[in-house]
Formats: C-alpha cells, sequence, structure tokens
C-alpha cells in the first residue's frame, strides 16, 4: 500500500467514489427540485381499496398503507428532507460559527460563556436534545429546522473556533490588529474566507446527519407535520404494517441510505480538496 | 498541575455544566404553552377547584424561582417526582429502565472496541493483505450507513423476512449494528496512527536488533496508540447513546431510550426531564473519564 493509494479518494474498479457521490447528489438535486413533475400521482391522494398494493406498471413502487403512491411520496419526501436538511445546516453554520468567532474574536469572557453554552448542548445526544426542544416547541417545518439547527450548532462552533485558533496564529491577524482594525473587521474581511473551507467540509458532514435525525425525529412521531410526505414520516408509518407491505418501508430507507452514502462519499473529495493542511495539487 | 489536581477541576466543571444543563430542561419545560394540568383537564373532566389543588399539589402555583428551588432539592435526593402517565415515581422508572441501556451500550462498545483495535493491529501487522482495505471499507460503512437505517433494514430482512426469534434478533442485531459502527469508526484512526508510530526511530531500533513484528505491533506501538483509542472511545460513546436510544425502540429494548420515547408521545414531563438529565449526567461522567484516562495513560499531557 503506498501512501497516495491511502491519502486519496476511495477508488473501485477504476471509478472514483467521488463521481458515484456527486451523481448521487445530483440526481437528489435534481428530484427534490422537479419533485412532482417526475411523478403523474399525487401524494397526498388515498386510495384505500389498494392500500399495501404492490408495484405495478402505473405505480412502480406500490402503495403505502393508505394506499397512497410511494414513488410520489417519495419525490415529494426528498424535497422536504432536503430543504430540512438544508435549513439545519445553515442555521447551525450561523449560530455555530457566527456566535463561536464573534464570541472568539470578542475576547476571553464572551468565548467562556459562549463555549459553555455550547459545551452544555453537546452534552445530549443530538436525538435526545432535539426531541426535547420538539416537545417544547411543536411539531412542523419550522420547528424541526430549529431544533436541528441549535443541535448541531455546537459541532459547527468547534471546527470554527479550531479555525479561527490557527488562523490567528498567522501573522495576517497580528498584522491586521496592529494596524488598528476592530475586531469583527478582522474577522470578517480576513480570516472568515481563510476558514471557510473548514466550515463548508463541516457542513457536509452535518447534512447528512440531520437528515438521518428528521428521520429518526419523524419516527418519534415529533418530526414535520404528520400529513407532511418527508422520509422520516413514511417510514414511521409504513414500518407498523412491515408484515403485509415491507416495500413500502424498504422504499424510504433506501432513499435515506442511498442518500447519506451519496454524502459520504462525495465529502471524502471535499474534505481532501478543502484541507488547508494539505498540498495543493496532488 | 498534578493528577488529583486536574481530576478535581475537571469534575467540578462538568458538574458545572450538568448544572447548567438542570436548568435550561427546567425552563424548556416551562416555555411549553400550557401546562401538564390543562392537558390533563381537556382530556378528563376536572372542575375549577380539583385543577386548582392539582396545581397546588404539583408545586405549578408558585413562581418559576421557586418551583426551580423546590425541583432541583428533590432531584438532588434522587427524587424526580411522579411519572404523568405511569403513576410512579420517575426515579423507579429510570432505574428499571438503566441496565438495558448500560448492557446495550457495554456490549456494542466492548464488540466494536475488540473489532476495531484487532482489525487495526492486524492491519498493521499484514499490511500487504486485504486487511488495510477492510479497515478503510469498515470507515465508509460506518460514515455512510446510518445506524437507523440498518436497524430498520435488520428487522425486514431477519424479522419479517426469515421469521427469527425476536428474543434473539433484539439483542444480536441492535449489538451488531452499534459494534460495527463503533469498529468503523475506531480502525481508521488507530489505522494511521499505528503506521505512523511505525516509522519512529525506537521502532526502527526495535526491528533493527531482530524483534519479530508481532512483538513490536504489541509492546511498542499499540501501548503508545492506547491514549488515540481512549480519546476516540469517550467521543464515541457519547455519540453512541445517541444510537442505543434509536435501537431500543426499534427492537423494543426495555431500556432509557424507550422510556424517553414513551414520555415523549405521552408529554410525561417528568419522566422527559430526568431521562435527560440522567444521559446528561452519564456523557459528562464518560467525558470525564476519558479525559483522566487519557492523561493517566500519556505522561506527555501531563505537563
Amino acid at each position: 500500500m503506498s501512501a497516495s493509494a491511502t491519502a486519496g479518494p476511495r477508488r473501485a474498479g477504476g471509478i472514483s467514489g467521488t463521481a458515484v457521490g456527486l451523481t448521487i447528489l445530483a440526481a437528489a438535486l435534481l428530484v427534490a427540485i422537479l419533485g412532482p413533475m417526475l411523478v403523474p400521482h399525487d401524494p397526498l391522494v388515498q386510495e384505500l381499496a389498494a392500500r399495501n398494493a404492490p408495484p405495478d406498471a402505473l405505480h412502480w413502487l406500490g402503495r403505502d398503507h393508505l394506499g397512497r403512491d410511494i414513488l410520489a411520496r417519495l419525490a415529494a419526501g426528498t424535497r422536504i428532507s432536503l430543504a430540512v436538511a438544508l435549513g439545519a445546516t445553515l442555521l447551525a453554520v450561523l449560530v455555530g460559527a457566527g456566535l463561536g468567532l464573534a464570541a472568539e474574536a470578542l475576547g476571553r469572557w464572551p468565548s467562556f460563556l459562549v463555549f459553555g453554552a455550547f459545551d452544555m448542548v453537546r452534552a445530549l445526544p443530538s436525538i435526545l436534545l432535539a426531541l426535547t426542544l420538539m416537545v417544547a416547541l411543536g411539531v412542523g417545518m419550522a420547528p424541526l429546522i430549529l431544533a436541528l439547527g441549535i443541535a448541531f450548532a455546537p459541532h459547527m462552533a468547534l471546527v470554527a473556533r479550531a479555525a479561527w485558533r490557527r488562523e490567528s496564529a498567522a501573522g495576517y491577524v497580528a498584522a491586521a490588529r496592529v494596524m488598528g482594525a476592530a475586531p469583527l473587521a478582522t474577522l470578517r474581511r480576513h480570516v472568515l474566507p481563510n476558514i471557510a473551507g473548514a466550515l463548508v467540509t463541516q457542513a457536509s458532514i452535518i447534512m447528512p446527519r440531520a437528515i438521518t435525525t428528521e428521520s429518526v425525529l419523524s419516527f418519534f412521531g415529533l418530526g414535520v407535520a404528520p400529513e407532511t410526505p418527508s422520509w422520516g414520516r413514511m417510514i414511521s408509518g409504513a414500518t407498523r404494517f412491515a408484515e403485509a407491505a415491507p416495500h413500502a418501508v424498504l422504499a424510504p430507507v433506501l432513499a435515506l441510505c442511498l442518500v447519506t452514502l451519496g454524502f459520504a462519499l462525495a465529502g471524502d473529495r471535499l474534505r481532501l480538496a478543502l484541507d488547508p493542511l494539505r498540498e495543493r495539487g496532488q | 498541575m498534578s493528577l488529583a489536581m486536574r481530576a478535581g477541576l475537571g469534575l467540578a466543571r462538568q458538574a458545572m455544566l450538568l448544572a447548567g444543563i438542570a436548568i435550561a430542561v427546567f425552563l424548556l419545560i416551562r416555555i411549553v404553552p400550557g401546562d401538564v394540568v390543562d392537558s390533563m383537564a381537556l382530556e378528563g373532566s376536572l372542575d375549577e377547584e380539583a385543577i386548582a389543588q392539582l396545581r397546588a399539589d404539583l408545586g405549578l402555583d408558585a413562581g418559576t424561582l421557586t418551583q426551580f428551588g423546590i425541583w432541583a432539592g428533590r432531584v438532588l435526593q434522587g427524587d424526580f417526582g411522579n411519572s404523568l402517565r405511569f403513576d410512579m415515581p420517575v426515579a423507579d422508572l429510570i432505574l428499571a429502565a438503566v441496565p438495558t441501556t448500560i448492557g446495550l451500550a457495554t456490549l456494542a462498545l466492548a464488540f466494536g472496541m475488540a473489532l476495531g483495535i484487532g482489525l487495526a493491529t492486524a492491519a498493521v501487522l499484514w499490511p500487504r493483505s486485504v486487511l488495510p482495505a477492510l479497515v478503510e471499507a469498515l470507515n465508509l460503512w460506518s460514515i455512510a450507513l446510518p445506524t437507523f437505517c440498518l436497524g430498520l433494514g435488520s428487522i425486514l430482512l431477519f424479522s419479517v423476512g426469515l421469521g427469527w426469534l425476536p428474543v434473539i434478533e433484539q439483542w444480536l442485531s441492535p449489538v451488531a449494528i452499534l459494534g460495527l459502527d463503533i469498529a468503523g469508526q475506531v480502525a481508521k484512526p488507530l489505522h494511521e496512527d499505528l503506521k505512523e508510530a511505525a516509522t519512529a526511530a525506537h521502532i526502527r531500533t526495535a526491528r533493527a536488533k531482530g524483534l519479530s513484528p508481532a512483538r513490536i505491533v504489541l509492546r511498542h506501538l499499540l501501548p503508545n496508540a492506547l491514549t488515540t483509542v481512549v480519546a476516540l472511545g469517550g467521543l464515541i460513546l457519547a455519540g453512541m447513546i445517541g444510537g442505543a436510544l434509536t435501537m431500543e425502540v426499534l427492537f423494543g429494548l426495555p431500556g432509557l431510550g424507550t422510556l424517553a420515547f414513551q414520555a415523549v408521545s405521552g408529554r410525561d414531563y417528568p419522566v422527559i426531564q430526568a431521562v435527560v438529565l440522567v444521559f446528561a449526567a452519564g456523557v459528562v461522567l464518560v467525558n470525564w473519564l476519558a479525559d483522566l484516562a487519557q492523561r493517566a495513560l500519556d505522561p506527555r499531557l501531563r505537563r
């Protein structure tokens, strides 16, 4: 095993994992945008006579326990699951990196307080934290995004702080300080562009976890509103009828696995490309 | 700074964290519009007098600060109040659920660590075999496949598809799924660590004087890499607890996760508060122990 083989992106049989990952993600994004246009059925229309019907020529993935078309729900769910994950990740970046960096730039005490709060959040498993927040906030898209964003913010804050500390040891931050630049201005103008890579990388780790957590929360009956066709709601609705209609569980579970796999494969390359400690051009 | 002093300071910091979490949890439940008595009044036919009586009994008519004082005082004595759904002391419910959760976590951790450490060590010993690729594959497995998906897949395959005995499936699947996840997270960093350590001067000396590769790895490399394992172990255990919680609900194991699930769906606030606090205390304790063990194992960190 040469060093480059283990350090480079994953490869199997000449096809790079990155290409596979990016293809999966692009397909998921396409389905999320086009969603309803791709499938000729309504994800909400129930046909009780065809409950748990297996796949046929008209309904490619079959029907669920209320006779709704699974493919249509899967497509609609892609949009919702991706939107929730994107919203939660953006919120985690804003709250985690924003608050963390501002506190760190402002000095010792703000940093102590803010990171103390983040440590508290971090002491709870993210599932349990989001669960508790959802109990307080109620179900729905906005509470869900808020709960997931808060749950993942500390991870972002820690990455941002580590990157900021590495950068502030560099000469240009000291130079800006000597020239009398305000701390927050230094942060925005000089440091932020340099640590953006680390933040994007962390975001690529948080996204799939947010998608999974959404599903688990919905499984617990707490995610989006019950009638909304998210992957988690599809799974939780179908598990009670797993004996009669395993295909209704399998479809959203596979979609979930596929997207997390896509993030894992594509994120690998992203980490390599954006890692400032790695030599460029290899 | 001495180890004992470090330990004391660390413990004080973790206790402060826990106190902060207790306050946050208490306030969070108070944010919920309408209290328990409201929801009970909606369901049953309580008259005004009974409602006022119930509020007084539960201490809901006092100010928030007084309520917190009373609640915190009781919690410190191990009294989490009564469950609203089960009409039982919350502490009893928790005590009944803890062994299952600890058992699941311990089994998964033991299996995962043994597999991860064993695989990484073997991969260093036989670098030209298939083992290093296996380390990579296992790592991708744990990054790419959420334990939630694997749990559901396993239920579909074994319980629904093959009709296996649920009792075996109930424990075997969660332990295997969580364990593989842990092994994937441990094996890769440990493997990298061992490979890097193998280039050190004292290893070259050991090799030059003719020690066998197995002896070099087991006696000289692995002890030094243990700090990596312990540091990872603390992090992984904290992360795995979330997964264990989901596994319990999926496979119907009567642990803290199932208790939390029931409490959340029944809006059983005293139980939710208690479960969150117990989990937080567990994670805080594990972090403290991991930090301590790391310092005890690695003299370089004691400075």
